[in-house]
This record gives C-alpha cells, sequence and structure tokens, in this order.
C-alpha cells in the first residue's frame, strides 16, 4: 500500500481527546466511591450476606477499571515528559500488566453482575431454601472461583490478544453474558408482575401501577447503563481486530477516549443502581460520614 | 489500549516499514487508512452505533412497559384498603429509614416461603400463627408479633404438601421497629402473602 500524505488531509478523523482533567476526575470519583462502599460493607456486621459480598465484588471490578486508565494516564504523562521510554522491555511488560488489569475489570464485572442477577434470582424462585443453597462460605467459594478464572483469562487474553481466537471469544462473551442476566431479571420481573395480577384480581384491592413502571424503569436501566458503558469499547475491539485499515471503521476507533471515558462513569453509576438501593448501606454510609465530620 | 495498538501494529507492518511499538496517545497511526472517496459520512459507524443502542434501550423500555400492564381495574377505596397498599408503595419508595437489610434475606425467604402457599392451595385454612412464625416482613411485623407462635400446626400442614420439600427451620430474625403501620390485622392471609411476594421481588426491581 501506498502511504500517501495526501490521506492525511482534513476529513481524517483524529483523535477525539478528552481532558486529563475529566478523566482524572471522573477516575477518582469512581475509585473512592466504590472503595468507600467496600469499607461500609466491612464495618458493618449487619452487611456480611452473600447478596452484599456479590455487590463489593462489583465494587473492585469497578475500581480495577478505574484504577487502570488511571495509572494508564499516568503512565502516558510519564511517557511524555520523558522519565519513562517508549521503546523499552519495561513499559511493554507494564503495558501487558496493565492491559490484563482492564480485562479482569471487565470480566469481573460481567460476572459480579451475573451473581448478583443469579443471587436475587434463587431469592426469590428458591426462597425456601436460599440459607441451604446460598451459605456465606458459599458465595465466598463463588467469589473466588469468578475471580481466579477470570485473572486467567485476563493474563491469557492480555497474551494472545493477537490471536483472533482470543478476541472472538471474548467479544462473544459479553453479549451472551447480558442475554443471560436480561432473561434472569424478566423472569423475576414476570413473577412480580404476576402476583400484581393476582393480587389486583382480589375484591377490595387498587394496582399501583406506579410501582410495575418502576420495576420496568430500573430494569432497563440496570441493563442500559451496563450496554451504554461497556458496548462501545468491544466494538472497538472488533474493529481494530477486523478492520483496521477501513475508514469507517478508524473513524469509530478515533473515539477510543471516549469509550475509555464510558467506561469510569460506569464505575461511578454500578454503585448506585446496585449498593446505594440498599438502606442498610445507605445508613451505614451516613454514619461513616457523620462520624467522620 | 496499547494492546490495541500492538495489534494495529502488525497489521499495518506491511505497510510501514518501522512501527516499532510506541507509548502514545495516539492509538492508532493513519497511514495506511485512505479517506477518499467514501460514500456515507466517516463517523457513519459511531452514529448507526449509538442509535442503535438507543434504539434497543428504548425498546427493552417499551417491552418491559407492556409487560406491566395487568389491566386491572383501579378502584376508589375507603381507607381500609389504601392502607392495606400503602405498603405497596413502600417498594416504590425504598427509602425507609426502619428497613435493615440484615433481615432482608431472610424476610425474602420467608416472604417467599408464602409465595408457596399461595400458589399451592390458597391457604384460607392457614390461621395467622402460622404465618406470624414463617413470615416476619416489614409491614406485618406488628401484626405477627403479637399472635402466637405455634410450629406444629405449620409443619402438619407442610407435610401435606408433598410436592414441596419444605425445611423444618424457622428464622424469625427480628428487625427494627415499624413506623406507622399497624396494618393488616383483620386482613385475609392471601392477600398478605401475594402482597409480601410481589413487594419481596419489587424491592429488588425497584
Amino acid at each position: 500500500e501506498n502511504i500517501s500524505d495526501s490521506s492525511l488531509n482534513i476529513t481524517d478523523c483524529t483523535q477525539v481527546v478528552v481532558p486529563e482533567e475529566v478523566f482524572f476526575t471522573v477516575a477518582a470519583a469512581g475509585i473512592l466511591e466504590n472503595l468507600l462502599i467496600l469499607i461500609a460493607v466491612v464495618r458493618n456486621k449487619n452487611l456480611h450476606l452473600p447478596m452484599y459480598f456479590f455487590i463489593c465484588s462489583l465494587a473492585i471490578s469497578d475500581m480495577l477499571g478505574s484504577l487502570y486508565k488511571t495509572l494508564e494516564n499516568i503512565f502516558i504523562i510519564l511517557c511524555k515528559m520523558g522519565y519513562l521510554t517508549r521503546h523499552g522491555d519495561f513499559e511493554k511488560k507494564l503495558d501487558d500488566a496493565m492491559d490484563s488489569m482492564f480485562i479482569l475489570s471487565l470480566l469481573g464485572s460481567i460476572f459480579s453482575l451475573l451473581a448478583i442477577a443469579a443471587d436475587r434470582y434463587i431469592t426469590i424462585f428458591y426462597a425456601l431454601r436460599y440459607h441451604n443453597i446460598m451459605t456465606l462460605r458459599r458465595a465466598l467459594v463463588i467469589l473466588a472461583i469468578i475471580w481466579t478464572f477470570c485473572a486467567g483469562s485476563s493474563i491469557a487474553i492480555a497474551l494472545f490478544s493477537y490471536e483472533a481466537a482470543t478476541v472472538i471469544p471474548f467479544t462473544i462473551l459479553f453479549p451472551l453474558m447480558m442475554f443471560f442476566i436480561l432473561c434472569l431479571y424478566v423472569h423475576m420481573f414476570l413473577l412480580a408482575r404476576s402476583h400484581a395480577k393476582k393480587i389486583a384480581s382480589l375484591p377490595t384491592s387498587t394496582v399501583h401501577h406506579r410501582t410495575n413502571m418502576k420495576g420496568a424503569i430500573t430494569l432497563t436501566i440496570f441493563l442500559g447503563v451496563f450496554l451504554c458503558c461497556w458496548a462501545p469499547f468491544v466494538l472497538h475491539i472488533l474493529l481494530a481486530r477486523f478492520c483496521p485499515h477501513n475508514p469507517y471503521c478508524a473513524c469509530y476507533m478515533s473515539i477510543f477516549h471516549v469509550n475509555g471515558t464510558l467506561i469510569m462513569c460506569n464505575a461511578i453509576i454500578n454503585p448506585m443502581i446496585f449498593a446505594f438501593r440498599s438502606p442498610e448501606l445507605r445508613s451505614t454510609f451516613k454514619k461513616m460520614l457523620y462520624c467522620s465530620r | 489500549m496499547s494492546a490495541l495498538r500492538l495489534i494495529s501494529n502488525r497489521t499495518s507492518q506491511q505497510a510501514l516499514s518501522n512501527s516499532d511499538y510506541t507509548w502514545d496517545y495516539e492509538y492508532y497511526e493513519y497511514g495506511p487508512v485512505s479517506f477518499e472517496g467514501l460514500k456515507a459520512h466517516k463517523y457513519s459507524i459511531v452514529i448507526g452505533f449509538w442509535v442503535g443502542l438507543a434504539v434497543f434501550v428504548i425498546f427493552m423500555f417499551f417491552v418491559l412497559t407492556l409487560l406491566t400492564k395487568t389491566g386491572a381495574p383501579h378502584q376508589d377505596n375507603a381507607e381500609p384498603s389504601e392502607k392495606r397498599f400503602h405498603m405497596n408503595s413502600f417498594v416504590a419508595d425504598f427509602g425507609r429509614p426502619l428497613e435493615s437489610e440484615r433481615v432482608f434475606s431472610h424476610q425474602m425467604a420467608e416472604e417467599s416461603q408464602s409465595l408457596f402457599h399461595f400458589c399451592i392451595n390458597e391457604v384460607d385454612h392457614m390461621n395467622k400463627a402460622k404465618e406470624s412464625q414463617k413470615g416476619p416482613s416489614l409491614e406485618s411485623n406488628t401484626h405477627f408479633q403479637e399472635v402466637p407462635r405455634s410450629s406444629g400446626m405449620f409443619e402438619e400442614d407442610l407435610h401435606s404438601l408433598t410436592k414441596f420439600n419444605i425445611p423444618n427451620f424457622v428464622n424469625t430474625e427480628q428487625n427494627s421497629s415499624l413506623g406507622e403501620d399497624d396494618l393488616l390485622i383483620s386482613e385475609p392471609p392471601i392477600i398478605l402473602e401475594s402482597k409480601l411476594v410481589m413487594q419481596s421481588s419489587h424491592r429488588i426491581l425497584d
């Protein structure tokens, strides 16, 4: 192929750069928020339940994602200022380590969301045996398995990221998990709706459509947020692997930093829609904040 | 992600003679990409992707909303039934300060035990003593506290339900005191149980 300078004209898609202040603010907010959740769950004995352990797992993976982005930015700044060489071996290894941290964060997020959905599902549909099925010890074992698997996969993917064989399973896993989580929640949702129907069909009863509507909104927010924050990045990986020279693909890939910022925004939003919906956690938070004053 | 740049570096190695590993903000060298003669707008993938995503999310929302159309009639009711369903609206505002999540999972289990009662035999004959043993939910807690507990009768009823393997344990965790609700003293058990389950599932979804 000829490299012609005329191709670098004003119709190029230049990289969309997110200002560093925005980047660091979003990342710091994400890390802080999730750290607070971890501290709150650790300190309050009432929160030592499987449900909160899964929420903690989600908080950890969100923290890792934000941490990765922060570290990467710091290293790039250091490179620009000349403290780190750009071509060294050490930098390459560091870069690989950070890539695997990022993939670990993504996989951890997906599996934590799956664990949260499964836990809620068991709570509703296997309620009589919930305490036997989901003991504290089992929850910890499940989390250990999940994180070991994620760590192994992330290292493997980071090392072999050049092969199509790693990119394809990675990008298939994402919609598959989303779909599975969606099915679990829709089933729970349908149960809630059928109960609303049964109650409404009884005499002298009213129906609060508002509560059902709120369920639809909550579910949409759950899944919509995850989709909107992670799907752009997953598409980026696909396009980078399969059509890097296509101008359309190149234009999509130029907004890479926006996609990265979206992932960090997901780290900020996730606690709000999972952790902060629990009144016990909120009251623990308030206690922590007021005591620290 | 610089791994991606590594990918792009390797694929463009046919074109570029020396594409060594660089760590830079510019993740992609646009050398081999020609932007001449594009038929569609250059950001068409970006626009198409986000529009598609928005459409999908809105579609999902409408599907879920349609599912919520139970079609039940609204009724203008006297005070008691409004109070009865005041606790349904409780799940909408999830911020009741008295709710203790410590009992939440226990409550979920016990409330959903009532789900099985409801599904199985539409219990009319199960008296409130059994319910008090098995289902301390927030709203009905004051109601349940006043009723004496008898585990034996409950177990007998459950044994008749051979379909379910119901564990022989009771976990009646006392939660914090309730607020204003002195509800449900006279309420039939079916409504109570159904509402409990609905609340539990709504509590998750709200």
